[in-house]
């Protein structure tokens, strides 16, 4: 096509009415990309201690469950959302609060006292009490929460 | 190469028939009233695409409803321009349908052979209607409660049948959750399916029958 052909009528409202209807679907797709990603990018993490429970109630070198609630909120929902840790003590002043999410793929993990060992239901991972990997697919430890210790209650670092 | 392709595809898809049917078709000399039906189809397209947005978030139920269309208009980004489009999509809506509907009368364009055209049109108004009386409720504000207590009851008075017709609406003798989910069934699921059929038959008849030509003092 030689650049001095003339621009027809009917060429020319071709090319404006799909420029047209560019700009308005351009208008129109990138406002929802923002609303449908909006919440992904809303993520503030604010992190806060969190009491378990006094110190005396943790067995010697036996993981014990503490569970406590935190307030969370997701989009317009405010819920609380119960946090789960074992935690564990060898000496009786040095502590340890290991998360009870499998690291695999995020189920919930058990201790069984027969065989001293952390329990995955869904694919068999096997951790040692102090959340190593024994067996299984886990790519890596337990996650461990920060602990600190104020008036003989244990704290935990959420977030 | 890309033509190649093209009619390659062409030869088993058929689709430049279908392409030259629908818009190489000839229409005769006519004024921009004759766009006001393109212009109301445009607006169903946006209200679908917003519709379908707005969905994502919200939440039909009476103790949430509320607080999930807050939360489109004022946490998410660009929220408050997609319920905008939806909520004044909603009125443009109406006017366009109306005004289509005059341009139709006005010229006499409902006149043999186009007369299920018009019937097909007719329904289309009454669908248009019936999500714009179902749309209103579900932001379940104050506005929306009473506006729906209000319009269930003027069916309440239709003679013999309105007590009835009331209480399907209603779901119940009261306004409640089960009007909320109702409501909201009837405007994302039923109607739409409506929409696009009687849409599609409406298309496929003006495109059947041609648009008449503007009328002239000679006839």
């Amino acid at each position: 096509m030689s650049e001095e052909q003339k621009l027809s009528r009917r060429n020319f409202l071709s090319l404006a009415t799909l420029a047209i209807g560019g700009l308005i679907s351009t208008a129109l797709v990138i406002p929802a990309i923002a609303y449908i990603l909006g919440p992904t990018l809303q993520s503030q993490k604010t992190q806060e201690w969190i009491p378990l429970g006094s110190t005396k109630k943790i067995g010697l070198s036996t993981p014990t469950l503490f569970k406590a609630n935190i307030q969370k909120q997701t989009g317009w929902i405010q819920s609380d959302q119960e946090i789960s840790a074992y935690c564990l003590t060898e000496d009786g002043r040095t502590f340890l609060a290991i998360s009870n999410i499998c690291t695999h793929l995020g189920c919930h993990v058990r201790w069984i006292t027969e065989q001293q060992s952390f329990y995955c239901p869904c694919h068999n991972g096997i951790f040692d009490k102090e959340g190593n990997v024994v067996s299984g697919p886990p790519p890596r430890p337990l996650d461990r929460y920060e602990v600190k210790v104020e008036n003989d209650q244990l704290f935990i670092k959420v977030g | 190469m890309i033509a190649q392709f093209v009619s390659w595809l062409d030869e088993r898809l058929g689709w430049r028939n279908v392409w030259d049917t629908i818009f190489k078709r000839k229409v005769p000399k006519v004024n921009w009233l004759y766009t006001l039906g393109s212009a109301t189809l445009f607006v169903v397209i946006l209200q679908g695409v917003t519709g379908i947005l707005l969905t994502i978030y919200y939440v039909p139920s009476p103790d949430q409803a509320y607080n999930s269309v807050q939360y489109i208009t004022n946490q998410l980004p660009m929220g408050w321009f997609i319920r905008g489009l939806h909520h004044w999509g909603a009125s443009a809506m109406v006017v366009l349908s109306v005004l289509h509907m005059l341009r139709v009368i006005i010229y006499g364009a409902y006149k043999y052979p186009r007369e299920v055209t018009w019937l097909t049109g007719v329904v289309l108004l009454f669908v248009v209607i019936g999500f714009g009386f179902t749309g209103y409720l579900l932001p379940w504000d104050q506005k929306a409660y009473w506006a729906t207590t209000v319009g269930t009851r003027i069916a309440g008075v239709f003679p013999g049948l309105g007590n009835w017709l009331m209480r399907i609406m209603r779901g119940g003798d009261e306004l409640s959750g089960v009007t909320l989910v109702r409501f909201f069934g009837t405007h994302v699921w039923v109607l739409p399916a409506l929409l696009a059929t009687t849409i599609l038959v409406h298309l496929y008849l003006v495109i059947r029958n041609g648009i008449s030509a503007m009328p002239n003092r000679q006839e």
